[in-house]
Parts: C-alpha cells; sequence; structure tokens
C-alpha cells in the first residue's frame, strides 16, 4: 500500500539519490558487452593512475632536493586550476545532460515528489559522476605530493576530503550558471551557446594562465609560479596541500574551513537557486527550434553519386550541430599553449623541426580522434536507414573519413602554419609540419573509426556524451603509439643524415618513414572498418 | 499464380537462449497486402528485420523478387521500401533534403524526383513544413516522412512495420489507399499489425504469429473459416490464447 503521510523532501532526496545512482552503476554494468575491452580500459586507467603518482612522487622529491620551496608551494594551486578548467568543459555539458536534456526528466517530473528533492538528486549524481575523474587524475597526484613530503597519516585523510569536496562547488556553481544562462540566451540557442562557452572559455583561460607561468624566470631555487586566483576553490585547496606538505598544520585547517564551508553553503544555495528556476529553464531546453532552412527547394539538385550525396549529409549535420566543433576548439587551443609554453620547454629539449612535427602531430590526433570515433555512432537511431538502404560499406565508409578528414585537417594545417609561424620556421619547414599534421590526421580518424564501427554507441542524448568514459581511452592510446612510431623513425633519420643541408633530407626522409606506417596504420584499420559496417546489425 | 516477390525461407532468430523467431515461412504475391499479425513480443519486428537485412537470421534466407538479401545486400535493397516501427530521421535536415538524400541513394534521377517529392509532401500535407529540421516534427510528422521515403523510389516490395500506429485518421487512411495502389500496380506489400480492423480490411492474407511461430495463414475468409470463429479478433485471440483473463480484479473502488 502507498504510505498515506506525504514524504519529506530530504527522505525523497535521499530515496531518489540511491535509485539514481543505482541505476547509473547498473547502466555501466550492464553495458559491458565486451570483457575485454573493460580490462583493457581499466588496465589504462590503473596506468594512468600509477604514472601520475610516479610522476607527482618524483618531480616533488626533486624539487625538494634542491630546496625549490617557492616551486612546491605554489604547484598544487596551479595543478587543481589545470584540472578545474578542464572539468568546466566536461561538467558544463554533464549540468545540462543530466538537469536538462536527461531523458527520465519527465518521468521523474511527474512523481508525486517535490522539484528540489529531484534536483537534489541529480546534483548528487553529477557530482559523484566527477568524483570519478578526481580519482583517476586528481587522488594520485594528491597522494604522491604528500608521499614525497613525508607527513603524517591525518595530512592524507585531510587532503583526500578536501579532494572530494572539490568538484561539488563547481559543479554547484556551473549549475547555476547553466540555468542563469537558460534565463538570458534564449531557448533557440541556449544549448549550442552554453556547450560552445563552456569550450572555449576554460580554453582560452588555459592558454592565458600558461603564458603566464611559461613568462617567470630565474633559477630553481628561488623560482614561484605566479599567484592563481584567490576566489577559485582549487586555490584553496592547493594551498592546503602546499601547507599540510609545509608542516603548517593550522594553516591548512584554516583553508579546509573555507573550502568545506563555502561547499556546505554553495551546493545548497546553488540547488535552491536551480529549483527556483528550474520549470522555466526545463522547457527552454526542451523546445526544439524550428529551423528553417533557406533555398531548401535548392537541395533537389540533380543526382549525385551515392558517396558524395553521404558525405553531405554527413556534412549538414556538422555543420548544423555546434556541440561537434568544441574538439576543435579544445585542438586548436592546445597549439596555444604549445606556443606560450615553448620558452620554458626549449631548455629541456631543445627545438628542432622533428619535435614541432611530434607536437603538431599530437594536435592533430586530438583534433582527428574525436570526429573519427563517433562517426559511425553519428547516425544514432537512424542507422536503420543505413543497413535497409543500398549503401556499400565502403561507401558508408567512404562518406564518414571524407567529412571527418575534411574537419580535422582543416585545423590540422591551420595549427601546423601557426606553430611554424611562432616557432619562427621557414617556408619548408611549415610545409613539413603540415604534411606531419596531414599524416596523423589520418591515422587519428582511422583508429577512431576502427574502435567506433566495432564498438559503435546508438543510445545518445547529446553528440558529447558518445565518448564519454572508457570509450576514448583505446583509440587515444592506439593513436599515440602510431605517433611515438613516427617520432621514432623522424630522429632516426635525423640522427643519420645529420650532416645533410639545413637537415631537410632528414625531415624528408622521416616523413616518408612516417608516411609509411601510416600507411599500413590506415589500410588495415580501414579493411577493418568495412567489415565491422557489413557485421552491424541495429 | 505469378511468381513470389518476397519469399522467407525458414527463418529463425535466436537471442542468446531466446528463440525469437522460430522458422518463419511464406511468400507474397505481386499485387498482394500479407498483413503480419501478432501480439507485442511475437517476433514481428525481428523477422522484418531479419528480412530488410538490419539482423542476420540465425538460419533461413530472404528472397525478394530472387534475390538473396544476404548474399546480394545492395541489389536487394534497392528492391524495396521499408518503414521501421520507430521512424527515427536525420533530425538535422529538413524533409526536402532527407528525401534528396534518398533520391540520390537509390539512384533516381533529377526529372523524376522533384516532382515526386513535392507530390509526396503534399499528399502527406508536409509541404508547409517541408524546409524546416526534422528534429522539430511530431512523432505521426516523422513517421509521414519516413513513409514518402519509402514510396519515393516506388519499389517493388513494401515492408512496414506497424505503419498505422502514429497516424492521425486521415493520413492512415491516406496510407491504406496508397498501398492498395501499389499493390494493384502490382508490388507486394508486407505489413505488420495488430489492429485486426486494418488487417481485415485491407490484407488479401494475413499470418498471425504466436511466440516466434507462425500459427495460422491464409485470407482471413480461410482463417475464420478453419477456426469456425466468427471475426478476425476472435480467431487472433484463440490462436494465441489471449482471450480468457481470470485474474483477480485489478481495480477496485478508489480509496
Ligand atoms: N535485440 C534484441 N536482443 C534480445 N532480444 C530481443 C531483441 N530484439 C527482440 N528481442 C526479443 O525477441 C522477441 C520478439 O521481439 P519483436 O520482434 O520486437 O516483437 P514484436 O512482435 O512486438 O515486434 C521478444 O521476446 C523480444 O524480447
Ligand atoms: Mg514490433
Amino acid at each position: 500500500m502507498i504510505a498515506s503521510e506525504v514524504r519529506g523532501s530530504l527522505a525523497d532526496a535521499l530515496l531518489l539519490s540511491r535509485a539514481l545512482l543505482r541505476h547509473r552503476a547498473l547502466a555501466v554494468l550492464r553495458d559491458i558487452k565486451s570483457p575485454q575491452l573493460y580490462f583493457v580500459a581499466t588496465l589504462a586507467g590503473v596506468t594512468l593512475f600509477c604514472l601520475i603518482l610516479a610522476g607527482t612522487f618524483i618531480a616533488t622529491a626533486t624539487l625538494q632536493a634542491a630546496q625549490a620551496y617557492g616551486l612546491l608551494a605554489s604547484i598544487p594551486a596551479w595543478a587543481f586550476l589545470v584540472y578545474l578548467f578542464t572539468d568546466i568543459l566536461i561538467a558544463f555539458g554533464q549540468a545540462l545532460g543530466d538537469l536538462y536534456l536527461s531523458r527520465d526528466m519527465p518521468i521523474l517530473l511527474v512523481m508525486p515528489v517535490r522539484v528540489p528533492s529531484i534536483i537534489a538528486a541529480k546534483f548528487v549524481l553529477g557530482v559523484v559522476q566527477n568524483e570519478v575523474y578526481v580519482a583517476v587524475f586528481l587522488l594520485p597526484f594528491v597522494i604522491g605530493f604528500l608521499l614525497a613530503s613525508h607527513v603524517a597519516w591525518w595530512a592524507y585523510v585531510m587532503a583526500i576530503v578536501g579532494v572530494a569536496a572539490f568538484p561539488a562547488t563547481l559543479y554547484a556553481a556551473l549549475v547555476v550558471l547553466t540555468i542563469a544562462a537558460l534565463r538570458i540566451i534564449p531557448a533557440k540557442a541556449a544549448k549550442e551557446t552554453l556547450l560552445l562557452v563552456g569550450a572555449a572559455v576554460p580554453t582560452l583561460f588555459w592558454v592565458l594562465s600558461f603564458y603566464r607561468v611559461a613568462h617567470i624566470g630565474g633559477d630553481l631555487a628561488s623560482l614561484r609560479l605566479p599567484d592563481p586566483p584567490k576566489w577559485l576553490p582549487s586555490t584553496w585547496l592547493g594551498n592546503v596541500l602546499s601547507s599540510l606538505a609545509a608542516g603548517q598544520p593550522l594553516h591548512a585547517l584554516a583553508w579546509m574551513a573555507v573550502l568545506l564551508g563555502v561547499t556546505l553553503v554553495a551546493c545548497p544555495l546553488a540547488m535552491a537557486a536551480v529549483a527556483s528556476g528550474f520549470a522555466h529553464g526545463w522547457s527552454g531546453a526542451w523546445a526544439t527550434p524550428s529551423r528553417r532552412i533557406r533555398n531548401a527547394a535548392r537541395a533537389l539538385r540533380p543526382r549525385l553519386p551515392v558517396l558524395w550525396t553521404c558525405a553531405r549529409k554527413d556534412a549538414w549535420i556538422f555543420l548544423r550541430t555546434p556541440q561537434l566543433w568544441f574538439n576543435h576548439i579544445a585542438a586548436l587551443g592546445f597549439v596555444g599553449y604549445l606556443l606560450v609554453g615553448h620558452k620554458t620547454q626549449t631548455p629541456l629539449l631543445p627545438m628542432t623541426v622533428q619535435l614541432a612535427m611530434v607536437q603538431i602531430g599530437f594536435v592533430s590526433i586530438l583534433a582527428a580522434l574525436n570526429p573519427g570515433m563517433i562517426a559511425i555512432s553519428l547516425e544514432r537511431r537512424c542507422a536503420w536507414l543505413m543497413k535497409s538502404s543500398p549503401l556499400l560499406p565502403k561507401e558508408i565508409l567512404g562518406a564518414k573519413l571524407c567529412v571527418a578528414y575534411a574537419q580535422s585537417a582543416g585545423i590540422a594545417v591551420v595549427g601546423a602554419v601557426a606553430l611554424g609561424a611562432g616557432y619562427h620556421f621557414g617556408g619548408l619547414d611549415v610545409t613539413a609540419l603540415a604534411l606531419f599534421a596531414l599524416l596523423m590526421c589520418a591515422c587519428g580518424i582511422c583508429c577512431g573509426i576502427l574502435f567506433d564501427s566495432a564498438f559503435p554507441s546508438f543510445e545518445w542524448e547529446n553528440p558529447n556524451m558518445i565518448n564519454r568514459g572508457v570509450r576514448m581511452v583505446i583509440p587515444f592510446l592506439s593513436s599515440l603509439g602510431v605517433l611515438a612510431l613516427c617520432a621514432v623513425a623522424l630522429w632516426i633519420c635525423r640522427l643519420a643524415l645529420h650532416g645533410a643541408p639545413q637537415g631537410a633530407a632528414a625531415v624528408c626522409c622521416g616523413l616518408a618513414g612516417a608516411a609509411a606506417i601510416v600507411a599500413i596504420v590506415v589500410s588495415a584499420s580501414l579493411r577493418r572498418a568495412s567489415s565491422n559496417i557489413e557485421a552491424l546489425e541495429v | 499464380m505469378p511468381a513470389q516477390l518476397l519469399a522467407a525461407e525458414k527463418l529463425v532468430k535466436t537471442f542468446g537462449a531466446t528463440l525469437a523467431v522460430a522458422g518463419a515461412d511464406f511468400s507474397v504475391y505481386p499485387g498482394e497486402i500479407f498483413g503480419f499479425l501478432g501480439p507485442n513480443g511475437a517476433g514481428k519486428t525481428t523477422t522484418i528485420n531479419m528480412m530488410t537485412g538490419l539482423m542476420r537470421p540465425t538460419s533461413g534466407r530472404t528472397l525478394i523478387d530472387g534475390v538473396d538479401v544476404a548474399c546480394r545486400p545492395v541489389e536487394a535493397k534497392r528492391l524495396f521500401g521499408y518503414v521501421p516501427d520507430e521512424p527515427q530521421l536525420y533530425g538535422k535536415l529538413s524533409a526536402l533534403e532527407f528525401l534528396n538524400f534518398i533520391g540520390d541513394v537509390y539512384g533516381l534521377d533529377a526529372a523524376t524526383r522533384k516532382p515526386r517529392i513535392l507530390e509526396l509532401l503534399k499528399i502527406f500535407e508536409l509541404s508547409g513544413e517541408q524546409s524546416h529540421l526534422i528534429e522539430s516534427y511530431s512523432h505521426g510528422m516523422k513517421q509521414k516522412v519516413a513513409l514518402c521515403a519509402a514510396l519515393l523510389h516506388a519499389p517493388r516490395v513494401y515492408f512496414l512495420d506497424e505503419p498505422t500506429v502514429g497516424l492521425d485518421p486521415k493520413s492512415a487512411r491516406l496510407l491504406k489507399d496508397l498501398l492498395r495502389q501499389a499493390a494493384d500496380a502490382g508490388a507486394a506489400v508486407f505489413m505488420s499489425t495488430h489492429i485486426m480492423e486494418i488487417a481485415q480490411a485491407l490484407c488479401d492474407r494475413v499470418a498471425i504469429l504466436h511466440h516466434g511461430d507462425i500459427v495460422g495463414m491464409g485470407s482471413v475468409a480461410e482463417l475464420r473459416a478453419s477456426s469456425a470463429e466468427q471475426t478476425l479478433e476472435e480467431v487472433f485471440l484463440s490462436l494465441t490464447g489471449g482471450s480468457n483473463h481470470t485474474s483477480a480484479p485489478l481495480f477496485g473502488r478508489p480509496a
């Protein structure tokens, strides 16, 4: 029998949070179609954790040996700041996805529970999902830093509590920003605008911050990073960590009190704000604008070959879905980061054409991987059409390749020219950069498409959700593997042909070697992808 | 009798331990509308998915005008039009762009394509929205666009999975008329439904599917005669064992 008394909001919120978390966990577990895939992904996660831990430990110990106390005091805040900016990118989409665009919202809203309870449950869900990233990226950093600083056990407890509380404030702020934005920006453009701003602002912030970091000078012992903004929770958490490491527990406690106090005040306030404006924002976010295509009658053009008509369809979808552009903003942002960090990198590793080629190769992989990895999944529940029409797998694949390559090759070439200009390279060297970038684009796209054709994901609400979680890891690591092979080829040629005039011969030979490697990867992965598409069942 | 246009030969599909379709075996001839009846979960969609190449059958094969769907998929797919039960289309294209894309895929030349697309959009009353993105269409409108796409290349075989579910009465009537016209012009229509009135009024022959087995097949009159029931609905219920609802009453007086 249904209990007749009305449950308190808090009880509702607890009940809903438990249920939502459980559903999410079950969905993840029941999604395991290929145990090997999850094994590899988990292994990659654990490896990443260990690498960050070991790297932090060694770096911290080295700085301590050099008595670089200034750096030691300022590094944690910067590390958390980097995480904060990266997380804004992820959490913005998540706030929108969990609150407004989530498919269970209509069901929850017709249930006899209060809206604030639903918001609270969704908030908990969002924060807990963020904690996964915290566990993989921040926890090893914190542990490594404290291990090298020889602190007592309670320092670990304190730091871990602080790190766990950190994403809550961030998420609260983003959720409030989202709802505020949905009131200001017309619903027509809200989804797209918010996600674009979420991509562009952190990228810009990131580049600007690194500009300041990269332009500090002096010797190691007296070096100190500039102070990051005081009002950011990442700075408070950084201060907790550096105070703990420096043996100032009272300072650490004070910063911890600030962090937890703000979290405890900010989260309920944020939830109240969101709950009060929710109905408005929700209906706004759901309204799909009725967009009219101008000159649509011209679309009835004479007959196009099948591959081109498929490519035109995919190109239209790309151009009309701004969420698909984020990836490219982030990739270009990385070029900016390379340029401003250039001076600090060069003392460690002298700048050569080959090094710049590897750098732009990495940017190209960033630009190419995502378009490749969502190419098939982008068909979403329209995959029935692809499978029931008289299309050859190679036509489908060809169209996907053209569209993905056109986007990312553009970004890669622009990036190569920008990087070459920033490094004051000559025309030949810039050409080499651009050619290598184009090669690595092809490699990234093929690795992505191969994976996507084997494990397509057709159940998503916005395209940024396709690559959530473990999907990104395997193709990313395999493209990086190919990049590493190509880098080896470049350096072997450099060493072997060192005496050649201006090193042009070395660069050309290296490029040829890289092209051979990429050609093998591309042809093998495309053959597999084509047979995967043929075997795909929808 | 003319040669069959669509032949399903002992189609079997298992999902792990579940047997979804247990040897569907039937033919559809030119000029015929064939109704595939069955309760929810009987295996109708799975059968259509196998016949259209969306799923591989565990065993058995499908011939479209003699062309095996598994061996020569592209050739076979050119011969049929398909409307799924839930028509999901490219939301970021307008109806015009979408139908033009379909025209390209099926190789329609510009001269026949343009008037046909505009005519289809007009009779389904979509002309006013033809330049709007499909993502803003209602369920029924999307279904109409999917129907236009299936009708566009005037195929010889039609597969329709519960085609009237989301349509308003006027469009449902229009669809029935169009299917009859297509059949009269020599096409074979295969449609699944669980709406008895449609089957009774429209279909020349029906097959009744229950737990993946075809438990009855023939014209409505034949089925009625063989089972001594009065209506197709009674035949259906007696064959699928669903008429005796004897559990405890669910509804009492509201408290
Ligand atoms: N992809 C699938 N995986 C597992 N079982 C499925 C799948 N698709 C359908 N089934 C099962 O096959 C049976 C037939 O389903 P379906 O063909 O969709 O029925 P309907 O006649 O309602 O269209 C059902 O028991 C369903 O649970
Ligand atoms: Mg069905």
